[in-house]
């Protein structure tokens, strides 16, 4: 059992500092060291080179620290970014297996030289490629470490545009076949539903919250975004409100009443539960307890 | 278009469409089968000449006797429907390269274009899509076809087939084919074939959401709306150039991107400006073409009419 939560993913270009110190004062659960989407080809040496004196900043804020590589420049982005310190790396625009065997050789290696604990770097898969996504069970599945599933910037990548309806062109099928991926290797799933103006997991504060708490009714458990001020509507959507709570608190009560009763289904104003809503109801609660911020901090 | 209606064929030329679809399957009757086969071959050059390119749509159940009919010069795609393995693809293909052989058609020219249009389609969607070099795009998984084997409605107020354009779209791209980009979904409650303001407001929603191409119209009453709405209006044409232009204030900078009026500028947006506006001048060299060909047409029909409309000579009866 994980206590550890990881709701709101903050990404951060690694060539700047100032953005950086930025990101370290939100309230983000994780923050991205980005060598990918927001450093310019020309920085990105230079990014390199600040990888290690930023994963210690974001480790001393409390903080956990990702790098996001590029699943075609591994050797250089994971000898940048493996560091004491370093949570785990999303690997961006994934689409082989031999990428994500790759990508885990080389962690093993580093971590050996660099005095991490073996196989404790963790693995985020974002498929946002057509390939990627076709093959996004065989990539879960390439490596022990892959921890997350995502599909990071796929609208921008792919290039899915809005439709008339404002949902992004073929997402909601992406979101529900990677979710069911997920579900299926037993990773964790990080996205939001955004829906048109918001693009590239760029939205407003107001947008980003709703596309949160449509993502978490998906199965979504937290999300990747740009910019600080997104930070806690992604805490926020992923976190069950006070009313949710309060309905579980009172159908658990309620259930348990009704099976020392002996029963097996519970009928509640219009609805009926059983075993299987009562665990969700559950799961609801442990997932609210965790999100508490003296829980959390104790974990 | 039924190619057993003559008038339908005749004024083809006329209706300034990109593409034209000679139909051999559904909108053929069982006992004019044979007939439709028949008229084919004269067809593909009589519609033609406005500068469409044309289709033949073949039965799944006929295949052999269709493509007999079907395969001559001038032909750009044999549509496949209800494709459901790639055997059938690979059995298909077989048979039009030695038809091509047979008939004096450079080989590998003419392209199958397969339609998703049941479970067993979508389900081996990806064997189908790589089963031959003929298929260049590949689209599917919705429509009256679909919606009947799945035993769906196909007027509702939401999108049904979520799932299964998803699963060939990926496939699509997956293989990089051009997807066969139909229309995104536009709440339809009556099916109407002839509204031309539903189908200019669906293409300008197709275009939007980066749609090249419509899946077909049934009625001569939405060609236009078709053209209009999947070409980039002037607006979207000055938009684009605009975008460029505040993107190229990012060289030299170390920034990725730039936010003007809550509207983003990187390389994604540049890159949708550059194809916006490659796409609007393919269209423009399109209509070029298809008016080239019209204006050809028209001045051969206006040098016939006018033999035929000299003086008789002799016998005074007329063919048409």
């Amino acid at each position: 059992m994980e206590h550890r939560l990881r709701r709101s993913w903050l990404l951060t270009p690694a060539s700047s500092p100032e953005k950086l110190a930025a990101a370290i004062k939100s309230a983000a659960d994780v923050a991205v060291l980005d060598l990918v989407e927001f450093v310019v080809e020309r920085c990105k040496p230079a990014a390199r080179e600040h990888m290690s004196a930023a994963v210690r900043v974001v480790e001393a804020a409390g903080k956990e620290a990702y790098a996001q590589v590029d699943a075609q420049l591994l050797y250089a982005d994971l000898h940048a970014s493996v560091w004491p310190g370093l949570a785990g790396v999303v690997i961006s625009r994934a689409e082989t297996t031999e990428q994500i065997k790759e990508a885990d050789q080389v962690l093993t290696h580093l971590e050996a030289e660099r005095g991490l604990l073996p196989g404790t770097v963790r693995i985020v898969v974002a498929c946002e490629t057509a390939r990627g996504n076709h093959a996004a069970y065989e990539l879960a599945t390439a490596s022990r470490r892959v921890w997350g599933l995502t599909l990071g910037r796929a609208d921008l990548i792919m290039d899915l545009r809005p439709e008339p309806s404002t949902e992004i062109h073929m997402m909601q099928y992406l979101m529900q076949r990677l979710i069911t991926i997920a579900g299926a290797v037993g990773a964790t799933p990080l996205g939001a539903w955004w829906r048109a103006p918001d693009r590239g997991l760029l939205a407003t504060p107001d947008n980003t919250l709703q596309a949160a708490r449509r993502g978490r009714a998906i199965g979504f458990r937290g999300a990747l975004c740009v910019r600080e001020d997104q930070v806690s509507s992604l805490n926020q959507g992923f976190t069950p409100s006070p009313d949710e709570e309060h309905a579980a608190t009172r159908l658990l009560a309620a259930y348990d009443t009704a099976t020392i009763a002996g029963n097996a289904v519970l009928r509640q104003d219009d609805r009926l539960f059983d075993r299987g809503t009562a665990r969700c109801a559950r799961s609801l609660l442990d997932l609210a307890a965790a999100c508490k911020p003296p829980l959390a901090m104790s974990s | 278009m039924p190619i057993v209606t003559q008038r339908f064929v005749d004024n083809a030329w006329r209706r300034n469409c990109d593409f034209i679809t000679l139909d051999l399957e559904d909108s053929v009757p069982r006992h004019l089968k044979a007939h439709a086969r028949s008229l084919v071959k004269d067809a593909i050059p009589n519609v033609a000449k406005g500068g469409a390119d044309v289709s033949v749509r073949i039965n799944h159940d006929t295949a052999l006797a269709d493509l007999n009919g079907a395969v001559w010069p001038g032909l750009l795609k044999i549509r496949y429907p209800k494709a459901e393995s790639a055997e059938e693809i690979r059995a298909i293909d077989d048979v039009i390269t030695r038809l091509e052989r047979e008939r004096g058609i450079r080989p590998g020219t003419i392209e199958i274009g397969t339609g998703i249009e049941t479970a067993a389609g979508v389900a081996h969607a990806y064997e189908i899509a790589s089963a031959s070099p003929r298929i260049k795009e590949f689209g599917g998984g919705n429509g009256y076809d679909m919606s009947c084997n799945l035993g769906m409605e196909m007027f509702v107020g939401f999108d049904q087939f979520i799932y299964t354009k998803g699963e060939v779209e990926l496939t699509a791209r997956t293989l990089n084919m051009a997807p066969v980009r139909t229309v995104p979904f536009v709440i339809n409650r009556t099916g109407n074939v002839k509204d031309g303001d539903r189908a200019l407001r669906e293409a300008v929603g197709a275009l939007k959401c980066g749609f090249r191409g419509s899946g077909g119209g049934l009625n001569p009453a939405v060609v236009e709306s078709h053209n209009k709405g999947y070409t980039p209006s002037e607006d979207d044409r000055a938009d684009a150039r605009w975008v460029l232009e505040q993107f190229r204030k990012l060289d030299g900078t170390h920034e990725s991107w730039l936010e003007i009026d809550g509207r983003v500028i990187d390389r994604y947006e540049a890159a949708l400006a550059r194809e916006t506006l490659a796409w609007a001048a393919q269209c423009a060299a399109r209509d070029e073409e298809k008016a080239a060909a019209v204006a050809r047409a028209k001045s051969i029909l206006a040098a016939t009419t006018k033999i035929e409309s000299a003086p008789p000579t002799g016998d005074s009866k007329k063919s048409k």
